[in-house]
């Protein structure tokens, strides 16, 4: 008889919000179990019986970049869509091959500069799937599982049930707390969240956009480019998000690695006003008209952005992260241990 | 040639002409489809299909069947076409985009089944 060990947040967790079951895995027990990834999908298939859910397969060794070119420790390295024991044959499992180095990724990807930090170097890299890896997915398709009811989309960033039309987002640093044991806060996106989304870095195999070719939306572009209506298109829905000193603390880092915020990187909300406290440059004449309307509409003018302010340091921007990086202010923060339980199923 | 593809009408009416050969009272529910006005389905697989249904209404307990269309790839992209009409009946202009619209997947239909055959080629048996 062997085990498997699994973190689920379940369905009604933080006070009703979460309105679905979100299943991850560490890569590490799965090897230390002899099996395949989507053997262990398989499994929680089984162990959940006749509920649903999202299922990601995380390696915490690896590392990955966020829509907006911030690169992070762990990775989604596996997403599932599990329903009554089922896993659709050709949708229902998708690996995440790591990808190799190569200098053309370096030149047409400059965001990519940060994994030859220290903290990265030599480390897998998981972003989003090889066309291998998307099977019978047609190139239309996004990065989606879907099984039954349950969608597991942009590489384990949202889930959603199709029935009773419910979603929710998890961006990845609100995984690593997952995973690590954290904490996070969870609550409605709102509009500054739904802005930021849009504001992504062009990829080859990108989490959400790009493959062989690289992704259409550069950095400075909005993917959304939706106008007034880009703080409305994911707005309603809960996320699961880490504490903003994490966000700020692994955004700093690409800073600090030579990202220029709107250049390199994208120009969210969060990646703006932490690049204006920290006194780095923005790329603000890179940055698209499309992408000033979408800004503008949740209060990021460049006329704010142009003030002098005086740069605070590393820990200072960590320490008012808070204040400085807009959005989900009426979220409620939790404990992890609160949230998620840690359950073993045998086999 | 002519009859390689079957009218969606001679479809509906061919399925509904199948589940009620037995018994006329059986009842039929085929949905899915609805968006189509006007479509030809493949012959062969349409035959198949009024197969099954005799199939399943053979058991005398079935007093209902239900066919259901899902598509194989669940998440499905359209051509969106806004059209802006004058008074007169004249359109103006068609502006053209794309939208993905995903749906459940067909395993969303079997959780009720006490047994599941699958006819499709080189897919696993539930």
């Amino acid at each position: 008889m062997q085990t498997l060990k699994y973190r689920i947040i379940p369905e009604g967790a933080a006070d009703g919000v979460v309105p679905l079951n979100w299943v991850f895995l560490d890569k590490k027990d799965i090897d230390a179990a002899g099996i395949t990834d989507r053997q262990a999908c398989e499994l929680i298939a089984k162990e959940l019986k006749d509920t649903c859910a999202a299922v990601n397969v995380m390696d915490m060794d690896g590392v990955t970049v966020t829509s907006d070119g911030i690169m992070a420790d762990g990775a989604v390295a596996a997403i599932a869509s599990v329903d009554h024991g089922f896993i659709n044959h050709d949708f229902g499992f998708m690996p995440i091959t790591p990808l190799p180095f190569t200098d053309q990724m370096l030149h047409d990807e400059p965001h990519m500069k940060q994994w030859l930090e220290d903290c990265y170097i030599g480390r897998k890299i998981y972003r989003g799937p090889l066309k291998e890896d998307r099977g019978e997915r047609d190139s239309h398709n996004e990065s989606m599982t879907l099984t039954g009811r349950i969608a597991n989309n942009n590489v384990g960033s949202e889930a959603m049930n199709m029935v009773a039309m419910t979603e929710i987002l998890i961006p990845f640093f609100g995984m690593y707390e997952v995973m690590t044991g954290g904490n996070v806060n969870i609550g409605i996106a709102g509009p500054v969240v739904s802005v930021g989304i849009g504001m992504v870095v062009s990829e080859r195999y990108g989490r959400i956009f790009g493959s062989a070719n690289l992704g259409a939306y550069k950095a400075g572009m909005t993917a959304h480019n939706s106008g007034k209506y880009a703080k409305t298109v994911k707005s309603d829905y809960p996320a699961i998000v880490a504490p903003k000193s994490v966000l700020a603390e692994y955004t700093l880092r690409a800073m600090d690695a030579g990202c220029v915020a709107g250049r390199d990187i994208g120009c969210s909300p969060a990646v703006l006003r932490l690049a204006q406290a920290y006194g780095k440059p923005i790329d603000l004449d890179n940055i698209s008209k499309r992408a000033w309307i979408e800004l503008e509409s949740v209060g990021i003018t460049r006329e704010s952005l142009e003030k002098t302010v005086t740069p605070m340091s590393r820990e200072e921007v960590i320490a008012n992260a808070d204040k400085i990086i807009p959005g989900m202010e009426d979220s409620k923060p939790y404990a992890v241990s609160d949230i998620c339980q840690i359950k073993t199923l045998t086999f | 040639m002519k009859y390689m593809h079957t009218k969606l009408p001679d479809f509906y009416s061919k399925l509904v002409a199948s589940a009620k050969q037995l018994n006329p009272d059986t009842e039929i529910e085929i949905t899915g489809l609805e968006s189509y006005k006007s479509a030809k389905l493949a012959s062969l697989r349409c035959g198949r299909i009024e197969e099954e249904i005799m199939e399943v209404v053979e058991d005398p307990s079935v007093k209902k069947v239900e066919v259901i269309m899902v598509p194989n790839n669940p998440e499905v992209t359209f051509n969106s076409v806004v059209k802006g009409y004058r008074a007169d009946g004249s359109c103006t202009k068609a502006v053209i985009d794309y939208l993905a619209v995903s749906g459940p997947t067909l395993e969303y239909h079997l959780i009720d089944a006490e047994e599941i055959v699958d006819r499709r080629t080189s897919r696993p048996q539930y």
